[in-house]
């Protein structure tokens, strides 16, 4: 058999396999529209007709109607205008301080579990010790002490006690992907190293990556809302964020039972936020799942 | 031996890899030699455990040598400092077993076929995708079809295919391949080893195939090379290292290898017992602890390679007569 | 399809198994994929039947479907698997459990993954003798010392307290094999059971099989993909396609005097150590089909030489050749042939005999 009737032999054997995942579903969707409304408004919040948050426009726990479409807290402040602009101050924690982590705890991760050997060694001591010590003690201590208590402030706490956590997780997928003949494959064609982490490990890290981050998002999220409710974020009356809106309201409910918007939208709002961000999470990680493509 | 010439293309020196497990030292290639001359197939074969594949990424450097030398058109390997020896590697290549964990699976075949020469800034834009083309052209795969597919959406048989397409964009000297057909279905394994045979003559290739297959390794290699823990048993022209073998180990293996014939009479003396450790490898023949034919000198005198015409070469104090002399 | 195969439930031959239309279908993401796709055949009591096939042929879901080894959720099995008067489609796990490990027992291809790591392997092979046969702990013990040495278990005392990861691969399969064989099994399914070992290595386990076969008069279905493997140690073959028979006989005639163009390619593609190197291999064109996507036809004819418009539109039944129970399914099958296919019979064995000590 001469050498062209093997390429014809060979092209005619290449079945059809062109990608097939399950689809992505309306519920992702209606998650990631969800998910897409929040950021915009915390984004576009200064722009939009959206009533000032600080502002006491109305009256004392007005119900819901046109002009205040979640009603007005006890102090007659708007809240829907309260949880579009507190979007910003959660959103942002969980953004920012995953930013930090994410950036630093990444690539010390995968350098980790590129190089493995010494510096393996060493950072991964240093990182796991770290994470031995429960963080929320540390934030909540480093809180309490720095006042005047700021988003950037916050954002830095969080941020760097999450690296850990971060590096840890990465360095776990990194060297999985790393310890596959393609790692080595690309070492005998003479690439480098940072060719080596940047084309090979980086792609199949990232999907790991992208799903923790928003599950990190997530709970940093919700951790904003643990220390409002310690009295441990921004001050309400400077700017409110879902957490100290439902700890404030915790507050008044014990004086005025029928004010229950003023706990049901920021507990609801945080929830759903949160939950649509961990449904996504699992989804994009299933997705991107090489191994389920196939059969 | 069909295109050989006397050409060295590869000279092995006494290499020796060493490994170490907690305290112990595992010698996984425990000085071997062999020389491979342009344009010819040397087949090492051997049982797992027994350093073929050790030696095969010990000459791409994967796992380093812990002494012998290795020679490369003449230039010594292990003695150059890393920017040096990654510049001989040029003229190495390797192909791996698993064929689809050596291909990355998020990225496109073009670029997995064009890495060796982004690597090395060889070519880029239209001449980068002609050199990738015809490449996967000759491979058998279409390249405006297929070209940018992913890997992770290829068979086995079509990733060893992109493979061997990669490892050819440097134009190597030297092709080693480690088991890689061993993966594959029978139909697409023939595929696949009658590839190898058209691009090795195309391409002018010397390769080093590694296998535990001996049918396969038979079919492809000019000559043949026999491993046992850590050391060649028995070197020598394809056809009559099968038909004639020196070494008892390897007349055991030709016995244990099963012809797809019922009416072919098999050979009925198996082999007994298992390999030893390599942690605690016997004294002067390795194998004479499973040979039936092993004396007092065995024990105490470990048997070198020698030659018994015909440049068969034999590592062993009593080489099974009928094979030549 | 003919009549002897075709026949009722009855079984005037004595055959231990009977499988008739036996139909497996994985319920997946991208639809119905019948992975057994309507298979019948009898095997005789003491019979070594061996079943090849590349992968995705079927025979590794075939032999599982056999044992009624299937998930419960997500895959339909049709027809029937008679052994030996049970009925296994449909049975529930407690009628599974009376046949497993008496009626029928399994070894696989991964002897690790099968084994437990964490438990001793004395451990592992008396747990069936104490549960199923009701032996007190002295008398399991016994016996599973009794099954280490019969596997050829070297020093069978010190390695019951052994744990598998402590094991060779060789040893770890006669292991999985002293754990099938301990409650006497009338069948045994042996699924790729020697590879991954090495060749001297499967030698001695493919030895080690024969030898209790003989021993303990079962039968043995033996899966595998290596045609070394079925030439050399069964008594007739089966040789699968696309989750159907497309050839059946006794191995000689099936190697001898295959109609099947399929059975023909698989064998001219595989090196032999007989052959002289460089020995140009015939190749099949393509891969296997896709199974999700079958069509009337022949499932082979894309891929077949002779292929021609009747193939592609309608699926050939298995047709008795009337020699020794040999059936093709095959609309152009191959004329008789009259010689075999590797001609230098007897190579080896020449040379062991030639070599004399000097």
């Amino acid at each position: 058999m001469t050498n062209n009737e093997v390429v014809i032999n060979a092209a005619e054997s290449v079945v059809e396999q062109p990608e097939k995942k399950a689809p992505i579903g309306i519920f992702t969707w209606i998650c990631v529209g969800w998910l897409a409304i929040n950021v915009l408004v915390a984004v576009l919040a200064p722009l939009l007709p959206i009533p000032d948050p600080n502002e006491m426009i109305s009256m004392p726990g007005m119900g819901m109607s046109f002009d205040h479409l979640m009603g007005t807290d006890d102090l007659g402040r708007d809240i829907f205008g309260r949880l579009a602009w507190g979007s910003r101050i959660s959103l942002g924690v969980g953004i920012g301080s995953m930013a930090i982590a994410f950036g630093v705890g990444g690539p010390l991760g995968m350098l980790a579990a590129y190089r493995r050997g010494k510096m393996d060694v060493i950072m991964s001591s240093v990182m796991f010790t770290f994470l031995a010590f429960p963080s929320i003690i540390a934030i909540i201590a480093v809180l309490s002490f720095w006042t005047p208590r700021s988003l950037g402030k916050i954002i830095i706490v969080i941020g760097i006690s999450s690296i850990p956590l971060v590096y840890r997780v990465m360095r776990a997928a990194a060297l999985s992907a790393g310890s596959k003949e393609y790692v080595t494959a690309a070492r005998v064609q003479g690439a480098r190293d940072r060719r080596i982490i940047f084309r090979e490990l980086l792609p199949n890290v990232a999907p790991t990556g992208l799903s923790f981050l928003l599950f990190g998002v997530a709970t940093v999220i919700a951790l904003e809302g643990v220390l409002a409710f310690l009295g441990l974020s921004i001050a309400p009356d400077i700017a409110p964020s879902w957490g100290n809106m439902i700890n404030d309201a915790r507050q008044s409910l014990n004086n005025v039972p029928q004010n229950w918007p003023l706990i049901i939208f920021p507990s609801a709002i945080l929830c759903l936020f949160i939950l649509a961000l961990n449904f996504v999470g699992d989804r994009l990680r299933s997705y991107f799942d090489v191994t389920e493509v196939k059969l | 031996m069909s295109e050989a010439n006397n050409k060295v293309v590869l000279s092995v020196k006494d290499l020796e890899v060493t490994f170490r497990k907690g305290r112990q030292r595992v010698s996984a290639v425990a000085g071997i030699s062999f020389d491979l001359y342009e344009g010819e197939t040397l087949g090492l074969v051997g049982e797992s455990g027994c350093g073929k594949s050790t030696t095969g990424r010990a000459l791409m450097q994967i796992v380093p040598s812990t002494g012998g030398q290795i020679f490369v058109d003449g230039d010594e390997l292990t003695s150059l400092n890393k920017d040096e020896a990654r510049n001989l590697r040029r003229k190495m290549q390797m192909i791996f077993q698993d064929p689809i964990s050596s291909l990355n699976p998020r990225r496109r075949v073009k670029d997995i076929v064009a890495e060796p020469l982004d690597c090395w800034k060889l070519a880029k834009g239209a001449e980068r995708d002609s050199i990738v083309s015809d490449l996967l052209n000759k491979v058998g795969i279409d390249p405006a079809v297929y070209g940018n597919r992913y890997a992770r959406q290829f068979s086995g048989g079509q990733c060893q295919r992109i493979s061997i397409a990669r490892s050819l964009a440097m134009r190597p000297r030297l092709l080693i391949c480690d088991e890689v057909v061993s993966a594959l279905d029978v139909s697409i394994q023939a595929q696949i080893l009658n590839l190898l045979e058209d691009l090795k003559k195309e391409y002018g290739l010397t390769m080093l195939f590694i296998a535990h297959d001996l049918a396969v390794v038979k079919n492809i290699s000019d000559r043949v090379a026999v491993m046992y823990l850590g050391k060649l048993c028995e070197i020598g022209p394809s056809d009559t290292l099968y038909a004639k073998p020196a070494h008892p180990y390897t007349e055991f293996l030709l016995g244990a290898a099963l012809e797809a014939d019922p009416e072919l009479e098999q050979s009925s003396a198996t082999l007994g017992g298992e390999p030893p450790s390599p942690l605690n490898p016997p004294s002067g023949c390795r194998f004479r602890t499973r040979c039936p034919f092993a004396t007092e000198k065995c024990a105490a005198e470990e048997p070198q390679l020698r030659d018994i015409g015909e440049g068969h070469q034999v590592a062993c104090h009593f080489p099974l007569v009928g094979a030549h002399q | 399809m003919s009549q002897e195969i075709n026949s009722t439930n009855q079984n005037p031959a004595g055959d231990l198994l009977v499988v008739e239309n036996l139909t497996t279908t994985f319920q997946t993401a991208r639809g119905a994929l019948p992975a057994v796709g309507g298979v019948s055949f009898r095997l005789g009591a003491n019979e070594i039947l061996g079943v090849v096939g590349e992968s995705g042929s079927g025979k590794t879901v075939l032999s599982r479907t056999i044992m009624g080894l299937q998930p419960r959720t997500n895959v339909e099995v049709g027809g029937s698997v008679l052994l030996d008067g049970h009925q296994i489609v449909g049975a529930t796990d407690e009628d599974l459990r009376d046949i497993w490990g008496t009626k029928v027992a399994m070894i696989f291809q991964d002897p690790m993954t099968s084994l437990n790591p964490v438990t001793k392997i004395g451990k592992q092979i008396g747990e069936s003798l104490q549960v199923r046969l009701g032996m007190n702990k002295a008398e399991a013990k016994a016996r599973v010392i009794e099954l280490l040495t019969l596997v050829g278990i070297p020093s069978p005392e010190e390695r019951y307290d052994a744990y598998p990861t402590q094991l060779s691969g060789g040893m770890r399969q006669r292991v999985m094999i002293a754990i099938a064989l301990a409650c006497n099994p009338t069948l045994l399914l042996a699924d790729e059971p020697t590879t991954g070992l090495d060749v001297t290595i499967q030698a001695q386990i493919l030895n080690l099989l024969d030898e209790l076969q003989l021993k303990m008069k079962m039968s043995v279905i033996l899966v595998t993909h290596d045609l070394g493997v079925v030439a050399t140690r069964t008594d007739r073959i089966i040789v699968m396609y696309a989750g159907r028979i497309v050839e059946m006989g006794t191995t000689k005639e099936v190697f001898r005097n295959h109609k099947m163009p399929y059975t023909r390619a698989l064998l001219e593609s595989t090196p032999r150590v007989s052959n002289p190197s460089h020995t140009r291999l015939q190749t099949i064109p393509g891969r296997p089909p896709n199974l999700l996507k079958l069509t009337e036809g022949c499932a082979f004819a894309p891929r077949c030489s002779r292929a021609t418009e009747k193939c592609s539109q309608e699926r050939p039944t298995l047709e008795p050749t009337g020699v020794d129970g040999h059936y093709f399914a095959c609309w152009n099958p191959l004329e008789d042939q009259a010689a075999p296919v590797s001609i230098q019979t007897g190579t080896i064995k020449e040379i062991g005999e030639d070599n004399v000590r000097g």
